[in-house]
């Protein structure tokens, strides 16, 4: 198949990449911009650790093509942190126990964002709503909810968010 | 007593930075300069002879760098004992099971190597095959392995006397047999494995593992190069839960790839080979007869247990124990007599799993919950008639110490409100009790201990050197929390180098609910021998004595005067200057009895503590679908000590999840030896909207008078007795108790209508006799 190339803007950065049509946006990251974060863990659009952003919205890398990623700004889990300085919902994470394995981090934390960017403080309810398209093998995901949920709304009665202080 | 600095407290894990940040590197992430593509070709057939292997055109495939057949191996078998070599890495003679090894190729890139799969012309001459353990004992057919008569692979056998006595004195006994099938790990990395041999030929490899040191053994001895020679290498890894525990034959034929091509070279599995060529768990055929008297208490079981163990050993023998261990420790017995028939079949290969053995586990509660009914009393109260005490030996006469298993029960049926809800719930609302106990590690010889060493860096910071692999639970940080507290210094003083074979001493790895038992321990008793050092330095200093003085803040302060104090980093320059090391080393070797065999001698002090947990479930069942909402979780453990509770719940939340919930819908379909649902698609793992919306966390602590700090594992017995209350939870909201695990839809609405039938037919008959 004849290679053709293309600039993804990943994490407000431009790279031109050659790429073959059936590429997936996840091969290209992983293996030809060492984005690894992105994670393949099933390949076949279930497990939600490949997710990454396209202007703003939850995808999945695996089941997206390369090409259809041109032109759209993709945000990946390298891109959610401001320099060294954590954004709130990776903070929140570290401080809840959120992080087990890490395996499914990443994907969790793309999906979440996303949430979160229409509304900052959702009920827990709307969290595992939000975050059932990811599955974590290591936590039981009740950890995960209250990382998300507390992010930007601390709770009173949580000992994890009160550490934060 | 809270007197401690870190232990004990909400610590976040040392590693998650680097996991929100996605910088972290697993297996797969790792890009090497020259690295090459691995793939491995494997069996269609569930059984049959190798005839021919043609390599040539795969060989002359442009791109293609390496290909390898079992002709290329030094035909060295794999087997965790020395009596269950019946592994090859590479199949010559036969395959197996779908899926088994039978070439390896390199290539430039994925593409190409895929195509070399399939230019690999193999002949095959089919064998008839067996897929059930019972077909496969009364087998007339070719065994599966020649020197195992009817297929039988281990058979481990246990009385303690006096049975038939016992059965005889009992007020009441029963018999009922519970079944289980296979589930699946589902890491959320699937396999992958790097390896490439260094300028000094030294084998170099990363993959996921229980244990490095259980990697760089098999390896060694496979291409019969010194131990030292093998570098099993520290990466992280994205869940093991029993199934990273042992050699892989793709880590072999990926370092044999890397030596033919001399070049790095990678293979990674794809979801569907994680679940058929990694491990699965047994399935399982168990049947319990249990005697007691008129108050419920156990006098004589009889256990007879068949286990699918699919087509090789792997850690057999220990996995046709353990399932009756943890019940053996969990409930006293009068006595007891067990056989467990690990059987092969022509299926993927079977290890130990987080729950393992649930068609024993929930057989046993659910058994007692019959017996209780029997008797009018409560599942409770049959419990704690029959719970172990501390003090005890269990039927295979190891010393229980620490055990607050009653006060687990206790507490979870109080904050579950058990006693307000059971019997009083509305129709088709349930709840239900379980409760299990975990072994912390077993004899494992040589590599039963674990060593550990520290050195000071010049500017007061540690290093900190130990065996001990974290495959997502948080060993890592478990480490660092007890190097930081012994030597009175923060988290981020101490830098870790773990679980690297080049560097850092042999350990049991971390499949047996040890690591922080003997591992943590050993850096424990490390870092009291360097603080040791210290204070010999800085009380001459102070001029006091050693052992008035304590470490704390990264200072050294004299206990009763904690003003008269001086900076650890001044001590280490001080101790430097007058030539005293500042570095040390420590141990810890579990005292179990080393003549403890799995199937020769099943008797003896079998590891130094046990934990013991209580699950409570409560469970709506829509009595139309035959679906299950979980209301509300209680999990109550003794864990000796919570080094920290954070890292603690977390075990107890995802064990609710991969213990309990599991119950529900994870299981493996099969046409003829194959998996039919082998990816996350068809497999239901549980998602976060299944989840019962609030998990109760109860810690209970025993404080172990051998374990570091009191503790001694965290989050299986909860695992294991979640998997017990699901099913006792949902017998109980339909009033039918429940002997097929996983407990799927279409196993509740059979079970509802053919109560509603015998209820029909009840009533009708007494309509007639009125
Ligand atoms: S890897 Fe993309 S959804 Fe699982
Ligand atoms: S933390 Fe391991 S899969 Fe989520």
């Amino acid at each position: 198949m004849e290679k053709i190339t293309i600039t993804l803007n990943v994490n407000n950065e431009s790279h031109e990449v050659l790429v073959a049509p059936n590429d997936t946006l996840l091969e290209v990251l992983r293996d030809q911009l060492d984005f690894t974060g992105s994670k393949e863990s099933c390949g076949e659009g279930v497990c939600g650790s490949c997710t990454v952003h396209m202007d703003g919205k939850p995808v999945r890398a695996c089941l997206t093509l390369a090409l259809e990623a041109e032109n759209i700004e993709i945000k990946t889990v390298e891109g959610l942190a401001n320099g060294d300085e954590l954004s709130p919902l990776q903070q929140s994470f570290i401080d809840h126990g959120a992080v087990q394995c890490g395996f499914c981090t990443p994907g969790m934390l793309m999906s979440a964002d996303a949430l979160l960017n229409n509304n900052r403080q959702p009920d827990e309810a709307t969290v595992r709503k939000a975050i059932s398209g990811n599955i974590c093998r290591c936590t039981g995901y009740a950890k995960i909810v209250h990382a998300v949920a507390h992010a930007h709304n601390p709770h009173q009665g949580c000992c994890d968010c009160n550490h934060k202080e | 007593m809270s007197d401690y600095n870190l232990i004990g407290k909400r610590m976040p894990r040392v590693d998650s930075r680097s996991k929100v940040t996605g910088k972290v590197r697993f297996t797969a992430d790792l890009n090497l300069p020259g690295m090459l593509v691995g793939k491995v070709k494997r069996s269609p057939y569930a059984h049959a002879r190798i005839v021919k292997i043609d390599t040539s055109k795969a060989k002359a495939l442009p791109g293609v760098k390496a290909v390898v057949t079992g002709e290329d191996t030094e035909g060295v078998k794999w087997g965790v004992f020395a009596y269950t070599r019946d592994q090859q890495f590479i199949q010559m003679e036969k395959v197996r099971y779908i899926g088994d090894e039978v070439a390896g190729v390199a290539a430039v890139d994925e593409e190409t190597a895929l195509k070399a799969l399939d230019l690999i012309e193999v002949e095959y001459e089919e064998l008839p095959a067996v897929f059930d353990p019972l077909e496969a004992m009364a087998s007339k057919g070719p065994l599966i392995h020649d020197d195992f008569p009817d297929n039988i692979n281990v058979h481990v056998n246990i009385d303690t006397g006096s049975v038939d006595e016992n059965f005889e004195k009992s007020h009441y006994i029963r018999e009922d047999t519970f079944v289980a099938a296979e589930e699946s790990y589902f890491q959320a990395e699937p396999y992958a494995v790097v390896a490439r041999f260094d300028e000094e030929d030294c084998l170099e490899v990363w993959m996921p593992n229980g244990g490095p040191h259980m990697k760089s053994k098999p390896l060694s001895n496979a291409f019969k190069i010194p131990l030292h020679k093998v570098k099993v290498k520290k990466i992280a890894i994205g869940g093991a839960f029993g199934g990273r525990s042992e050699i892989c034959p793709v880590d072999y034929i990926c370092a044999l790839l890397a030596k033919r091509t001399k070049a790095p070279v990678k293979i990674q599995f794809t979801r569907e080979e994680n679940t058929i060529a990694t491990r699965q768990g047994h399935s399982m055929i168990v049947t319990h007869k249990t005697g007691v008297d008129k108050e419920g208490q156990v006098l004589a079981r009889e256990t007879t247990c068949y286990m699918d163990g699919g087509a090789y050993s792997s850690t057999g023998p220990i996995a046709t124990s353990v399932p009756f261990l943890s019940m053996e420790q969990a409930y006293r017995m009068g006595s007891v007599r067990y056989n467990g028939y690990r059987i092969y079949t022509n299926k993927p290969i079977r290890g130990m799993i987080r729950v393992h053995g649930r068609a024993f586990a929930c057989g046993v509660d659910t058994q007692l919950d019959m017996i209780a009914d029997h008797l009018s009393i409560d599942p409770v109260e049959i419990r704690l008639k029959n719970s172990r005490q501390p003090g005890e030996y269990t039927s295979t006469k190891s010393q229980v110490s620490s055990c607050a298993m009653d006060e687990t029960i206790l507490k979870a049926v109080e904050k579950s409100k058990f006693k307000e809800k059971w019997g009083k719930l509305p129709a088709y609302h349930g709840i239900g009790i379980g409760t299990n106990s975990v072994q912390t590690g077993f004899p494992m010889g040589i590599r039963g201990g674990s060593q550990a060493f520290i050195k000071f860096n010049e500017d007061g910071e540690a290093t900190v050197m130990s065996g001990v692999v974290d495959n997502g639970q948080g060993n890592d940080n478990m480490l660092v929390q007890i190097a930081a507290e012994e030597l009175g210094l923060l988290p981020e003083d101490i830098h870790l180098v773990s679980a690297d074979t080049e560097t850092t001493s042999s350990d049991p790895g971390s499949y047996s609910q040890v690591s922080t038992f003997v591992g943590g321990q050993a850096v424990q008793v490390a870092a009291k021998n360097c603080k040791k050092r210290l204070f010999d330095v800085a009380a001459k200093i102070l001029k006091v004595e050693p052992d008035t003085l304590a470490a704390k803040n990264r200072m050294i302060y004299v206990k009763d005067d904690p003003e008269k104090s001086i900076p650890i980093k001044k001590v280490v320059r001080i101790a430097l200057l007058n030539f005293t090391s500042v570095n040390a080393q420590g141990g810890y070797w579990p005292k179990v009895d080393m003549k403890r065999e799995w199937v020769s001698n099943p008797f003896g002090q079998m590891c130094e503590a046990f934990s013991f947990g209580t699950t409570i479930i409560e469970v709506k069942v829509d009595p139309d679908t035959g679906q299950v909402e979980v209301l509300e979780a209680t999990a109550v453990q003794d864990v000796g000590k919570a080094l920290n509770p954070l890292v603690l719940e977390g075990q107890f939340e995802g064990s609710i999840a991969m213990g309990g919930q599991a119950n529900l819908t994870e299981y493996h379909d099969w046409k003829d030896g194959r998996v039919l649902n082998p990816t996350m698609l068809e497999y239901k793992l549980p998602l976060a909207c299944d989840m019962p919306p609030k998990i109760n966390n109860i810690i209970v602590e025993s404080v172990d008078p051998k374990g570091p700090y009191g503790a001694k594992e965290a989050g299986m017995s909860i695992a294991m007795s979640a998997a017990q209350a699901y099913a006792a939870a949902v017998s109980n909201a339909i009033g039918v108790y429940l002997d097929s695990y996983p407990l799927t839809p279409d196993k509740i609405l059979a079970a509802i209508k053919k109560k509603q039938e015998e209820e029909a037919k009840q009533g009708a008959k007494k309509a007639r006799v009125n």
